[in-house]
């Protein structure tokens, strides 16, 4: 009897021990991400937090520069066999390439394995996302472009109606811009950059498409639409409108922080550019003048379209490891509650995906002391799914294109016309090409 | 059959004697082979090809790579990017020079803040082009920039196509001149110290002294400076990347960036190693009309 007491004792002393070691050995996930300045240490914070809270997962985040750059490491490295990481962070742009490569496991299975609530997700968000009939990456980091003012230089000029229209902004800029001694633009009504992302906003906001088969959605895109249902033309004439106002001039390409910097500086009084903006713009300018946002505008009166997402999304690695796997949806799921979205919201502007988020107190407070973050919600609801935005494998390089066609139309006075039929060769012979050697 | 006298004492190599040689060229031809040799001929054959979005060769292209961007439908864009590039090579090659040359030549004497001056000089060796950049970027910001405030003007430097190709080739020729500094004090400090003595007896003034000992006496340093100045040259990428990503108007697209473009971001691998190897083709062939050109015009002593 003593001999079988003891014998036990042992043996849970060794069982404990053993459930204590395997306890003691965390699940290691690396998490690849792209957003820097102060963005970056938002998820640096997140990440130690989700580390803090529990003992069995480790998550190993790893800046890996803007978006584009992230996105060409990963082809890079999906030209070998494993990849470096379990999860990754990217542009919505590259969704299309992202599922192509097969790289990664579709998250549907794991929404219905565990049975999370897609219901709690922002619809318009949701409807981007579902590719091929399925959630493929979680919505992290989403965003809209917002049209950005200084409120305290309309009411210097008696602006009290904030302008819905490209054209209207063209209207009140001559109010807006204040030369110097000089005769030289001292603050420019405003300041557009040229940006890619902006040229498919405009698209989706005149309610017209991007490339063919359904946007991309109901199979391989083949060619692009925007040249012959006019909206390159459109957008070109635009462009051509801008250039010729002496109230504004040609700012950036490829971004906005440049036309960022100059409005904090009170060098234009109107800009264009993310919801992402939004905190560190309120930082930046802090008591020097008050800000207001506005909805990203028309080009013509009469459109009719919405907005579409922007931002990125947390795609799984599928690397046959399930309890990497697992350890992965779980920090996923954490990244995406509502408390975490809540404060992701308070810290950056980009707008919480989980709508359970807007009951929290930190949401609450945060918009009562900056209403400007309505704004961007208002916006994003007031879109439908069905400007959900296209999909599209050689995105990236068409966003080029239409950055360095519209910048010919603005410094080399090409004619719009010229210039869509340059866009649609350059984009349809990358489309041709991809899905030559793709497909 | 008689053998000759001499081959009398030949005796049959052994085994490890035959090996030997090799066995000691190993290590330099193992890196040789892994990093030049096969990245070199897989270029080739990547050429020759259409590949998919893992840049894996897939559809067989022949020479129609070669074709596209020399005469087809992206030919007028790569001669842009060649004709960029000739002139960016030309500007920041012997522009860094002339800076190093007369920076190395202004500290060759003793003054007093020689040890401050020098370390101006060689500085820009130290900082990472990335952040010079970006130093850069704020420095020419159109409207909080330092530049238009001190100047008093509205320019929006980086995004004009008439400022952007000199402001990046000024910002490359300050990064290079430090390497230039460098290697031209160094050779200016072995010019032995009589043939100025002798000139400066026989009546030669200063710019006499340069021209016929200085510059003569130099003329290796100089020559090994210019080559590495070109081929670096050809290989500036992060001031572009930075700071005007190739633009505005395809102004500042050198080969390089074009290239990058091609491979990552376009993923049309093929077309960009035919873009190397014409580039390729093209340094090889300057850097034989140097070596041509030094027969003439470079003296060792």
């Amino acid at each position: 009897m003593k001999k079988l007491v003891a014998l036990l004792l042992v043996l849970m002393l060794g069982l404990s021990a053993f459930s204590a070691m395997a306890e003691g050995e965390k699940t290691k996930i690396v998490f690849w991400y792209s957003l820097g300045g102060t963005n970056s240490e938002v998820i640096a914070n997140m990440v130690a937090e989700f580390n803090a809270s529990q003992d069995r997962i480790e998550v190993d985040a790893q800046y890996q520069g803007e978006y584009d750059d992230a996105i060409n490491k990963l082809k890079a490295t999906s030209m070998g066999e494993a990849l470096p990481f379990d999860i990754v962070q990217s542009y919505e742009i590259g969704s299309r390439f992202i599922i192509d490569s097969q790289k990664m496991m579709p998250l549907q299975t794991y929404i219905d394995k565990t049975g999370f609530d897609t219901s709690v997700i922002e619809p318009n968000l949701l409807a981007y996302y579902t590719i091929d009939g399925k959630i493929n990456s979680m919505p992290f980091n989403c965003s809209t472009p917002l049209m950005y003012y200084n409120k305290t230089a309309f009411e210097e000029a008696g602006i009290t109606e904030i302008p819905t229209t490209v054209d209207g902004i063209l209207a009140i800029a001559e109010k807006l811009a204040s030369f110097d001694a000089e005769g030289k633009l001292d603050r420019a009504g405003f300041l557009f950059s040229n940006y890619g992302w902006f040229f498919e906003q405009w698209v989706g906001k005149m309610g017209r498409q991007y490339v063919d088969n359904g946007n991309g959605r109901e199979g391989y895109a083949t060619k692009v639409m925007f040249g012959e249902n006019g909206a390159a033309l459109d957008l070109f004439n635009m462009w051509k409108k801008i250039s010729e106002s002496p109230y504004t001039s040609y700012i950036e390409r490829g971004g906005t922080a440049q036309a960022r910097a100059a409005f904090v500086a009170g060098k234009t009084a109107i800009f264009l550019a993310s919801t992402a903006n939004l905190a560190g713009v309120l930082a930046n300018v802090g008591d020097s003048f008050e800000v207001g946002t506005a909805y990203f505008p028309y080009v013509n009166a009469e459109d009719k379209g919405g907005v579409s997402t922007g931002g990125g999304t947390l795609w799984m690695v599928n690397s046959g490891d399930e309890k990497k796997m697992d350890a992965t949806w779980e920090f996923i799921q954490y990244m995406v509650s509502p408390e975490v979205q809540a404060t992701w919201n308070a810290k950056t502007g980009y707008f919480p995906i989980n709508m359970k988020a807007h009951d929290t107190e930190t949401f609450k407070a945060n918009i009562a002391k900056f209403p400007q973050f309505q704004t961007a919600l208002d916006q994003l609801h007031d879109s439908s799914p069905e400007y959900v935005g296209s999909l599209l494998s050689v995105f990236p390089e068409v966003r080029q294109y239409v950055e360095d066609v519209t910048e010919e139309v603005v410094l080399k006075g090409l004619s719009p016309e010229d210039a869509v039929t340059k866009l649609v060769n350059l984009a349809n012979d990358a489309i041709e090409m991809y899905n030559l050697t793709n497909y | 059959m008689s053998q000759h006298p001499l081959n009398l004492r030949r005796r049959k190599k052994t085994f490890y004697e035959m090996l030997e040689p090799w066995l000691f060229l190993l290590p330099a031809l193992l890196v040789f082979v892994v990093f030049l040799y096969y990245p070199f001929f897989k270029t080739i054959h990547l050429s020759t090809y259409l590949t998919d979005r893992n840049g894996l060769p897939k559809v067989f292209y022949g020479v129609k790579n070669y074709e596209d961007i020399l005469v087809g439908k992206y030919s007028a864009a790569f001669w842009n990017s060649m004709w960029v590039s000739f002139r960016f090579v030309f500007f920041v090659a012997f522009g860094s020079l002339l800076v190093g040359l007369a920076t190395s030549l202004m500290t060759t004497k003793k003054f007093p803040a020689r040890a401050f001056a020098s370390a101006i000089y060689a500085m820009p060796i130290a900082i990472a082009s990335a952040a010079a950049a970006m130093s850069f970027k704020m420095i020419f910001h159109p409207s909080i920039g330092l530049v238009n405030r001190l100047a008093g003007t509205s320019t929006n430097w980086l995004n004009d196509p008439a400022w952007a190709f000199p402001i990046i080739c000024l910002i490359s020729i300050w990064l290079a001149s430090g390497i230039n500094f460098i290697f031209i004090s160094a050779g200016l400090r072995n010019i032995p110290e009589e043939l100025y003595e002798s000139a400066a007896i026989d009546g030669a003034g200063y710019w006499r002294q340069q021209r016929h000992i200085t510059l003569p006496a130099l003329s290796p340093t100089l020559f090994f400076q210019i080559i590495i100045n070109i081929i670096s040259a050809f290989q500036s990428f992060t001031q572009v990347r930075l700071l005007t990503s190739g633009g505005p108007n395809e102004t500042t697209n050198v080969i390089v960036y074009s290239i990058y473009l091609d491979a990552f971001r376009n993923f049309r691998f093929g077309s960009a190693a035919a873009r190397s190897i014409v580039l390729f083709v093209i340094i090889m062939t300057i850097t034989l009309l140097q070596f041509r050109a030094e027969k003439r015009s470079v003296h060792y002593q």
